[in-house]
C-alpha cells in the first residue's frame, strides 16, 4: 500500500511519497503528497494521512490522543522537519521510513526534530530507517528525470 | 473617546500620526553565526620600533606564516596612544601555529634565515578575533582586540539599531499585525488558542488571508496552518473550510488577466509577508519555508519557537529557502494575549 500511494502521487505529477499509519493492524490513513494539487506546500503525505486518522478517530469517537500513541506511521522518505513536528504534535511513537530526505529531513538528516528536547512540542519518537530504502530513492529519481528531462542534477522541491 | 482625548486634542495633534505610539522597535531575528560573541584565538605579535623594515617585514612574514583562515585580520596594527614606545606591532603567528615555543623569544619565533630581526622589540602575546565580524556590534567588538576589515551588511546595520522601518511603514505593519490580533481574540471566543495569522502582500499591500488557531477542531490547525491553507484557497486551491469562523478569511489576489503570464500569478505564500502574533512553532516554521514565505513579523517570543527562541529555522544550514524575521511588532498588544490573567498556559 506504501507504495501505490507514492506511484499514484509520481502519476499526478507530485513528488513521489507515500504514507501508512497503522492502529492494532489496521490501517486508519493513508496518504502521498498532494502538493500542487490543493496549492498548499504543507499537503506532504504525512500531513493528508495524519487528516485520515483524525476523521476515523471521529468517525469512530475514539480519544486521538490514545489512538495516535499506538500508531505506527511508515513512510517512504524521512519526514521532513515540518512533518516531524506535526508527528511530536500529534504524540506518534514510532515512524519507520525509506530514504533519507537530505534536503528537508527532520529524523536528522537537517535537524533531528524527532529526538530534540522541545517539552513544549509534544513528544518525540522514534524512528526505523532503512525500510525498501532502494525502491524510495529509485522513485524520487524517476520523479526528477521526468520534472527536468534536461538537468542532470535537478533543483526542483522535494518532499 | 478617552478622557485623555478631550482634555488634550491639541497634544495629539501636535504629535502626528506617523510618530504617535508605536513604542515598539522590530528587531531582526538573525542567525547564531550573527550574533554570537566574537571568539578570540591566541596570537604572538611584535613591537615595530623602526618603522622602515614594515613592508619587508610583513613580506617575510607572510610566507613564513601565512595566517591561513584568518584574511580578515590586519597583520600591522598603529600604536594609538603618543606615549608608546614604538609605533606599530606586527602580528607573527597564532600560538597553535608555533606549539613547540616554550619561551616566547624573538629567537625562537623568527629563524634568522627567514626573517630580519632588526627594529624590533620583544614579542608578546594577544588575542585576535578567530573569524571575520559579520555584523557592526561584532566588528567593534572585534576591533577592540585586533584591527580587523569587515565587508557591512548595511541593512543588517541599520536593521540591529532598529531603524530599518520607516514611521509610516512602522504604522502599516501595526495595521497588519492589530488584525492578527484581532482574529487571535476571535479566535479565543471560540474557545481556540489566541494566536492570529495574517498573510500580506508587500508589492500590492493587500491582506490576502486573515486566519487564527483552530486546534480544537484540529490539533495541527495552528494560525499560520489555517492562513496558509487560506492563501491556497485564495489562488483556487486549499482543501479546508474554515467557514464557521468569520475572522478566517481571505481574499483572492487581483493579477492582470490581460496579460497573465505565468510569473505574474500568485504562486502559494512566494514573496509575501506574515505577521503572527506569537513566534511560530517548528511544524509552522518549516512550513513557511516549503511555501516560500518572504518575511515573517511576530510579536512576542513562544517557549519552543523555531523563529528565534529554540530554533532558527528561517537561517537554517542546508534548507534551500532563508527569509527575514522581525520580532516586536506591536509587542504590548501581542503580549496582552498572552498574559497570565486572559491565558495562564499559552501552549
Ligand atoms: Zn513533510
Ligand atoms: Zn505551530
Amino acid at each position: 500500500g506504501l507504495f501505490l500511494q507514492a506511484r499514484d502521487a509520481l502519476e499526478n505529477g507530485e513528488v513521489p511519497v507515500g504514507c501508512l499509519l497503522v492502529y492494532k493492524n489496521e490501517i486508519v490513513g493513508k496518504g502521498r503528497n498532494e502538493v500542487n494539487e490543493t496549492k498548499n506546500a504543507t499537503r506532504h503525505a504525512e500531513m493528508v494521512s495524519l487528516d485520515q486518522l483524525l476523521d476515523w478517530c471521529r468517525r469512530g469517537d475514539l480519544d486521538v490522543r490514545s489512538v495516535c500513541e499506538r500508531t505506527v506511521l511508515y513512510v517512504t522518505v524521512e519526514p521532513c522537519i515540518m512533518c516531524a513536528a506535526a508527528l511530536r504534535l500529534l504524540n506518534i511513537p514510532l515512524v519507520v521510513y525509506g530514504c533519507r530526505n537530505e534536503r528537508f529531513g527532520g529524523c536528522g538528516s537537517v535537524l533531528d526534530v524527532s529526538s530534540a528536547d522541545l517539552p513544549r512540542t509534544g513528544t518525540a519518537f522514534k524512528c526505523v530507517p532503512g525500510h525498501r530504502a532502494e525502491e524510495a530513492v529509485e522513485m524520487l529519481k524517476t520523479f526528477y528525470k521526468q520534472e527536468n528531462p534536461n538537468a542532470p542534477k535537478p533543483k526542483t522541491r522535494k518532499d | 473617546m478617552s478622557k485623555e482625548d478631550t482634555m488634550e486634542p491639541q497634544m495629539k495633534r501636535w504629535k502626528g500620526s506617523a510618530c504617535h505610539a508605536h513604542s515598539w522597535v522590530a528587531y531582526p531575528v538573525l542567525s547564531d553565526e550573527q550574533s554570537q560573541d566574537v571568539e578570540l584565538v591566541e596570537a604572538f605579535a611584535v613591537p615595530i620600533v623602526d618603522k622602515k623594515v614594515t613592508s619587508r617585514l610583513v613580506r617575510e612574514l607572510n610566507s613564513l606564516y601565512p595566517l591561513d583562515g584568518l584574511q580578515h585580520i590586519k597583520r600591522v596594527r598603529a600604536r594609538k596612544d603618543r606615549d608608546s614606545p614604538h609605533p606599530l606591532e606586527v602580528l607573527v603567528c597564532l600560538a597553535s601555529e608555533a606549539p613547540e615555543v616554550k619561551e616566547v623569544t624573538i629567537n625562537s619565533l623568527l629563524p634568522p634565515e627567514a626573517v630580519g630581526r632588526e627594529g624590533l622589540g620583544e614579542p608578546f602575546t594577544v588575542k585576535v578575533p578567530a573569524r571575520p565580524p559579520l555584523t557592526r556590534p561584532q566588528f567593534e567588538l572585534a576591533s577592540r582586540h585586533w584591527p580587523t576589515s569587515f565587508h557591512e551588511d548595511k541593512q543588517v546595520t541599520v536593521a540591529l539599531r532598529g531603524e530599518l522601518f520607516s514611521p509610516l511603514q512602522k504604522a502599516a505593519m501595526h495595521t497588519y499585525m492589530m488584525s492578527a490580533v484581532t482574529a487571535a481574540r476571535a479566535g479565543r471566543e471560540s474557545g481556540m488558542e489566541a494566536v492570529g495569522a495574517v498573510m500580506v502582500d508587500p508589492v500590492t499591500d493587500r491582506i490576502v488571508a486573515v486566519g487564527h488557531d483552530c486546534r480544537g477542531d484540529h490539533p495541527l490547525h495552528h494560525a499560520v496552518m489555517v492562513c496558509i491553507d487560506l492563501v491556497a484557497r485564495s489562488q483556487g486551491g486549499g482543501c479546508y473550510s474554515f467557514d464557521g469562523y468569520t475572522a478566517c478569511r481571505f481574499t483572492s489576489p487581483e493579477w492582470n488577466t490581460a496579460d497573465s503570464e505565468e510569473s505574474s500569478q500568485p504562486y502559494i505564500c512566494t514573496g509575501y509577508d506574515l505577521y503572527v502574533t506569537r513566534e511560530p512553532c517548528v511544524m509552522c516554521a518549516m512550513a513557511l519555508v516549503h511555501s516560500r514565505i518572504g518575511r515573517v513579523f511576530y510579536g512576542t517570543a513562544s517557549a519552543d519557537g523555531a523563529l528565534g527562541t529554540r530554533l532558527k529555522i528561517h537561517t537554517q544550514r542546508d534548507l534551500n529557502h532563508r527569509f527575514e524575521v522581525y520580532r516586536g511588532v506591536s509587542r504590548t498588544e501581542c503580549e496582552e494575549l498572552y498574559s497570565s490573567d486572559t491565558e495562564k498556559d499559552h501552549f
